[in-house]
C-alpha cells in the first residue's frame, strides 16, 4: 500500500493551488521566492507540527510555478487552468 | 486528492516526507534530479550511490537499486559497478565533505582516467551532519562551529573551487558544470546534459550544486535565498566549465 497525503486545494484566477499539510515542512522558501507576494503562512499545521504555506492573497497568483520549483518537500502542486478558446 | 502529482514517479512516496532538514537544498537537487529519471526514462537502469554525511539520508529516496558508501569512496564504488556492467547508469551523489574532503583523490583520478559515471557534489559551505563545522568549501569569513571567529584564509586556505579542478584535469569528452538551486532552470538543464553525457559515454560526468543549510547556517528563509544566491554566487561562478565537444589533447 503507497501512503496517501493530504490536499488542501485553492483556486486563484490563473490556475488551482494545491498543498499537503502532510508534507510541508514550514521552511518558507516559496514564501521569499514568490514574484507576486501570495504566500504567508496558515493557521492549519504541517508535519512538524508548525505553520504551513496558505495563498492569503490567492488573488495575485499568476500560477508561475516557481513555488512549486523550489519546494525542497514536493509539497506544492500547481494546476494551471485552461486558456478559454476565443471561439467559444 | 491525493498530493502525490508534484512528486516525479522515481520518488518513493513511502518516504515521505523526507529525512533533511526544513529548507535543505538535498530536497530540491533530488526532485530535478527525480523528474529527469523519469523524463530519460533510466529508473529501471540505474544506480545511486550515496557517500557519508547528509547525503546518505536520500538512501531510500528513489525507487532505483541504492548503495551507500564509506567516506568519499562513492565515485570508486560506482567506478567498479560501471566497470563490471557498463549497462548501468551510475550517480555518485556527495556533499562536500565526502567530495572535496575526504574524498578528492577519488573524485581527482576518477576524472582523470575519465571514467564514464556521473559525479553530484551538493556544495553548502559546512560539514551539515556533525553540526556544521568548518569545509574545504566554507567562504572566507564565514562563522561555523570550528572557525568562531570566520574562515582566514591565511591560515585556513580558501575555498575549494571543485569543478575547476576537475575541468582542468579531465580529457575530452567530459562534462563540468556548476549550478545553483536559486536558478533551478539553469541547474535542471545541466543535470540533464550530464545524464546525456553518461548515457552516450563520453566520459567523465561532473555537478556541482550550490545548495543550502539552514539549520547550521542558522539562517531563516530569506537570509537563505540571500547566502546562497549573493554570498555564495560570489565565489562560485555558475555556468559550463567543460563540455563534451570541446576538443581536447589527452
Amino acid at each position: 500500500m503507497s501512503k496517501e497525503f493530504r490536499n488542501l486545494h485553492y483556486e486563484s484566477p490563473k490556475g488551482y493551488f494545491n498543498i499537503s499539510p502532510d508534507l510541508c515542512k514550514s521552511c518558507g522558501l516559496c514564501k521569499e521566492k514568490c514574484p507576486t507576494d501570495v504566500l504567508d503562512w496558515s493557521k492549519e499545521l504541517g508535519v512538524y507540527g508548525s505553520p504551513i504555506i496558505e495563498p492569503v492573497r490567492i488573488e495575485q497568483c499568476t500560477a508561475c510555478g516557481i513555488c512549486q520549483m523550489v519546494c525542497p518537500d514536493a509539497a506544492i502542486l500547481i494546476e494551471k487552468k485552461k486558456k478559454a478558446s476565443k471561439t467559444a | 486528492m491525493v498530493n502525490k502529482l508534484a512528486m516525479p514517479k522515481s520518488w518513493n512516496a513511502d518516504t515521505k516526507p523526507h529525512k533533511f532538514c526544513p529548507g535543505c537544498g538535498h530536497g530540491i537537487v533530488l526532485k530535478i534530479l527525480g523528474e529527469i529519471i523519469d523524463e530519460v526514462g533510466i529508473q529501471n537502469r540505474l544506480v545511486f550511490g550515496v557517500d557519508i554525511g547528509c547525503s546518505l539520508l536520500a538512501w531510500d529516496f528513489f525507487n532505483v537499486d541504492t548503495v551507500q558508501t564509506h567516506h568519499g569512496r562513492t565515485t570508486p564504488v560506482m567506478v567498479g559497478i560501471k566497470r563490471a556492467n557498463p549497462d548501468l547508469l551510475c550517480i555518485a551523489y556527495m556533499g562536500d565533505g565526502g567530495g572535496y574532503a575526504i574524498g578528492s583523490q577519488h573524485l581527482v583520478n576518477s576524472a582523470f582516467r575519465n571514467e564514464k559515471i556521473m559525479a553530484i557534489v551538493v556544495n553548502n559551505c559546512n560539514y551539515g551532519m556533525t553540526g556544521g563545522q568548518m569545509a574545504p568549501t566554507t567562504l572566507p569569513g564565514q562563522k561555523t562551529e570550528t572557525s568562531p571567529y570566520g574562515r582566514d584564509p591565511e591560515t585556513m586556505g580558501s575555498p575549494t573551487l571543485g569543478p575547476e579542478m576537475v575541468a582542468a584535469i579531465a580529457p575530452a569528452g567530459a562534462y563540468v558544470a556548476r549550478g545553483s538551486i536559486g536558478n533551478v532552470r539553469q541547474l535542471k538543464r545541466f543535470l540533464k546534459k550530464a545524464v546525456e553525457n553518461q548515457i552516450a559515454g563520453n566520459g567523465f560526468s561532473f555537478v556541482e550544486v550550490m545548495s543550502s543549510c539552514p539549520t547550521n547556517w542558522r539562517t531563516n528563509a530569506k537570509q537563505t535565498w540571500d547566502y546562497v544566491e549573493k554570498e555564495m554566487s560570489k565565489y562560485f561562478k555558475t555556468g559550463e566549465l567543460r563540455t563534451p565537444d570541446e576538443k581536447r589533447e589527452a
